[in-house]
This record gives structure tokens, C-alpha cells and sequence, in this order.
């Protein structure tokens, strides 16, 4: 077995996401530029700008825990390795969605609620005064196209590293252009005259960082609290934890099974049954082939202890 | 070629077309070729720019200032309540109505080094194309506001 946490068939398509996600921060960085230098007195822009400033904290967060996965060795402080700090990044990362989602949509429904109407004026470019709404919406529009097609690269590899916090930061990206839809709509709004516009969007944009956080948390939490495996893209239960369920009810019938999943890995304890009396690799007892056996890291078995039902 | 040319013609109207007033603001002082201006301290009156200033608006306007009394916080209730169009006078940089109003570009500097005071008009928020014309204008009249 690894001295690190991470599986030793998963380096290189870890290596390839840690390049990818790299990217991802620096065309991120672009993005916070262009959206800040134009941001105004817009509620909307202001979100916008916001929910992109966010968009770094899941690939910060997936660095740092591939950094500890990659190079974190066991020791006798963390017996178990750094296979959880990736758990844990999602955990953050949900949190930060979840809370500023919430403040985004108070302050955007306080603006509304009050009628505030956006001072968007002019700035003056070779000469010229523009409406710096104009400049909003070619930011806008800018902030469009990374994301787009950096979810489309991180999707195949969340799905090979079993990876929920690349996994949410690529959904998120992929649904990035119904969040900068919104904005485009509330700046052109903001344009024809519609105060409202201007906080509705804002709003729409906030809801839906509140959404992705709220859906995030709960996955996160799920895993820190030992719940049985969840699914990458869901709250429901993974498909592959159930197949592995099945697989060793029928190895080892009567007994009862329970998994949990540290960060990528799976780990079973088989209760109330004696360990085989062949030695097997825990692999040996994943359903699906090897191509995702890797996934499955302990199996443990409890025998039944003698007056254990009288107590 | 000629799509990109018909799109650079769509994209120039459009250019003109926004923005508009949410409470229709330069609508009103095109049809009534009238706006309402006040000074928020009489002391302005004196500095060139303040007539300046309203002649450019004027001029780019089409309409007549109608000058009305008023001072400090009163004017901007009007400007809030949208019954003032424009209040000029002398603002501190950190003036507290700087969210509650509109601030155009500085058209000049008085004052102690540390405490500036801003020669500048204030107009309703949100009045999005009055307030691009208002600011048209002081960077028209004024090398302060051009630099701003």
C-alpha cells in the first residue's frame, strides 16, 4: 500500500487535474480583474463579482488537499494519512457558498425591498464617453467563456478521482452561463430603465450560489459525520457503495454491512461474521472490475460477540 | 462583411438607446425643455463653472434652467423625490450623501489640502442618462473633470 493517501493508479489523472485546476485559478483571476474594474454602484455586478471571488475557493481548496493527498506521508500523528483533507475542503468550500449565497440574497432583497436605484454613469475611453454599462456587459460576456470550458475539463476527471469538490467546482462552472445570464439581463435592464432588474438579478444570481452551497454542505457533512457514500453529483446514495453493499451481503450472508467513505475511498466493516480464512486484498471484493476497485481501501470484519444481544 | 457592418449599425443604435431613466428624467426635460436646478450653498454662485455648467446643459438639452431656492439637506430630499433635477454646490469627498445621490465629476478643488471641498453637481440615482449627460457636460466645461 501507498505511504501516501492517494492510490497509486490515480497519479497522473491527479496530476492532470492539479494543471487544469491551476488554469482554472489563473483564468479566474482574470475574470475578478475585468468584473472589478468596471463593478460600479450595480447590485448585480457587485454579486457577480462575488460569486467569481468565490469560484476560487474550490480550486484552492482541491490544490491544497491534492498537495497533502500527493505528499502527506502516514506518521504517528495522522496514522491514517490525508485521505479525508479533500472531505474537508468540500466542507469549507460548501460553507463559503452557503454563507455568502445567504448574505448575497438578503442584500440584494434589501434593495429591493427599498426600491434602490443603481447610479450606473460614464467613463471616458480614448475621448469618448461610454456608459460603463456597456463595459459591464463585455465583462459579463467575458466571464462567460473560461468557465465554460474548464467545467468541461474537470468533469471527466471528477468522475475518474471520484472527486466531489472538483466535481462541484466543474457542475458550478458548467452552470455558470445561467448565473452570467442573469447579470447580462440585469445590466441591460438597468439599461432600459428598469430599476428592479438590477437587484432581481442579483438575487437570481444569489439564489443560485446559495443553492450550489446548500447541496454542497449537505454532501460534505454526510462524509464527516460517517454516513454511507454519497453520489458525486447528488445527496443520494453512491451507486458504486451499493453495488459494493450487495456484493458482500452475498460473500458473507447474515452479516450486516456498513460503509463510509473517507474523502475518494470507501471503507466496509462486515459486523457479525468471521474474517474468510483466505487471505484477500479488499479489492478482491469490489464489484465492478478493477478500473474503480481502488476505491475501496479497507475491509474490516467485527465477529459477533458472545452476549452482545442481552445488553 | 456586410453582416459586420449591418451588426456595427444594430450595435451603434444601441449604443444611443441606453440608458434610459427609470423615472424618465431626460424625457421630461426634452419635452418640457425645462429642468430645475438649485445651489446648495449661495456662496457657489460666484465660481465660473456653476454658469458654465448649466449653459453646457443647455445647450446639449435643448431646455431652459429654471433656477429654484433651497438648501442643504431639503435639496436633496427634492432630488430624491425627483421634484429637483439638479443641486450644485461644494462637497466634502467623504460627503455622506454620496450614496443617496448622484455625484458628477469635480469641476473644481477649494479648500484645505486635507479636506477638500469638491465643486460638483448632484443628481437624482439611477437617472442613468441624465446623469451621462450631466457628466458630458462638466467634462465639457471643466479640465478638472476631464483629468477626474
Amino acid at each position: 500500500m501507498s505511504d501516501t493517501s492517494l492510490p497509486q493508479e490515480l497519479r497522473e489523472t491527479m496530476a492532470r487535474a492539479i494543471r487544469l485546476e491551476y488554469w482554472n485559478i489563473f483564468w479566474t483571476l482574470t475574470i475578478i480583474v475585468t468584473m472589478g474594474l468596471v463593478l460600479g454602484q450595480s447590485q448585480t455586478m457587485k454579486t457577480a463579482w462575488i460569486e467569481d471571488t468565490l469560484g476560487l475557493v474550490p480550486p484552492v481548496m482541491f490544490l491544497v488537499a491534492a498537495h497533502m493527498e500527493r505528499y502527506g506521508h502516514r506518521s504517528r500523528r495522522f496514522p491514517f494519512g490525508f485521505e479525508r483533507v479533500n472531505g474537508l475542503g468540500f466542507f469549507v468550500a460548501a460553507v463559503a457558498l452557503t454563507a455568502v449565497g445567504a448574505l448575497l440574497l438578503y442584500n440584494a432583497l434589501m434593495a429591493l425591498g427599498k426600491a434602490e436605484h443603481a447610479t450606473v454613469g460614464s467613463i471616458v475611453i480614448l475621448g469618448h464617453d461610454i456608459w460603463l454599462g456597456w463595459l459591464m456587459i463585455a465583462a459579463q460576456i467575458y466571464s462567460l467563456i473560461p468557465p465554460l470550458f474548464i467545467g468541461r475539463k474537470e468533469l471527466p476527471l471528477a468522475r475518474a478521482l471520484n472527486d466531489k469538490l472538483l466535481h462541484t467546482d466543474a457542475l458550478m462552472n458548467k452552470a455558470n452561463w445561467l448565473t452570467g445570464a442573469a447579470g447580462l439581463a440585469g445590466i441591460i435592464g438597468l439599461g432600459l430603465g428598469w430599476w428592479w432588474a438590477d437587484s432581481m438579478a442579483a438575487a437570481i444570481i444569489s439564489l443560485d450560489v446559495l443553492n450550489d452551497g446548500i447541496k454542497a454542505l449537505r454532501s460534505s457533512t454526510a462524509e464527516l459525520v460517517d454516513g454511507a457514500p454519497r453520489a458525486l453529483s447528488s445527496t443520494d446514495l453512491s451507486e458504486d457503495a451499493q453495488n459494493l453493499c450487495e456484493r458482500l451481503k452475498a460473500e458473507f450472508p447474515g452479516a450486516t454491512i456498513r460503509l463510509r467513505e473517507t474523502g475518494r475511498l470507501i471503507r466496509a466493516e462486515v459486523h457479525d461474521t468471521h474474517p474468510p480464512s483466505q487471505h484477500r486484498h479488499p479489492r478482491y471484493y469490489w464489484p465492478e472490475g478493477e478500473d474503480r476497485a481502488w476505491r475501496l481501501a479497507q475491509v474490516s470484519f467485527i465477529p459477533p460477540i458472545e452476549g452482545d444481544g442481552e445488553s | 462583411m456586410k453582416f459586420g457592418i449591418f451588426s456595427a449599425f444594430l450595435l451603434l443604435g444601441a449604443c444611443d438607446a441606453l440608458p434610459r431613466d427609470p423615472a424618465g428624467t431626460s424625457v421630461r426635460v426634452a419635452q418640457m425643455q425645462s429642468f430645475t436646478v438649485a445651489l446648495a450653498d449661495p456662496t457657489v454662485h460666484g465660481a465660473p463653472e456653476v454658469a458654465k455648467l448649466v449653459h453646457e446643459i443647455e445647450r446639449r438639452t435643448g431646455a431652459h434652467a429654471r433656477w429654484l431656492p433651497g438648501s442643504g439637506e431639503a435639496l436633496f430630499r427634492q432630488l430624491d423625490d425627483g421634484t429637483m433635477d439638479l443641486v450644485i454646490g461644494r462637497f466634502a469627498a467623504d460627503s455622506p450623501w454620496a450614496t443617496a445621490v448622484a455625484f458628477g465629476p469635480t469641476l473644481s478643488t477649494s479648500g484645505a489640502t486635507d479636506t477638500p471641498l469638491k465643486l460638483r453637481a448632484a443628481m437624482r440615482n439611477g437617472e442613468n442618462r441624465w446623469i451621462m449627460t450631466v457628466e458630458r457636460a462638466s467634462r465639457a466645461i471643466s479640465q478638472e473633470a476631464r483629468e477626474e
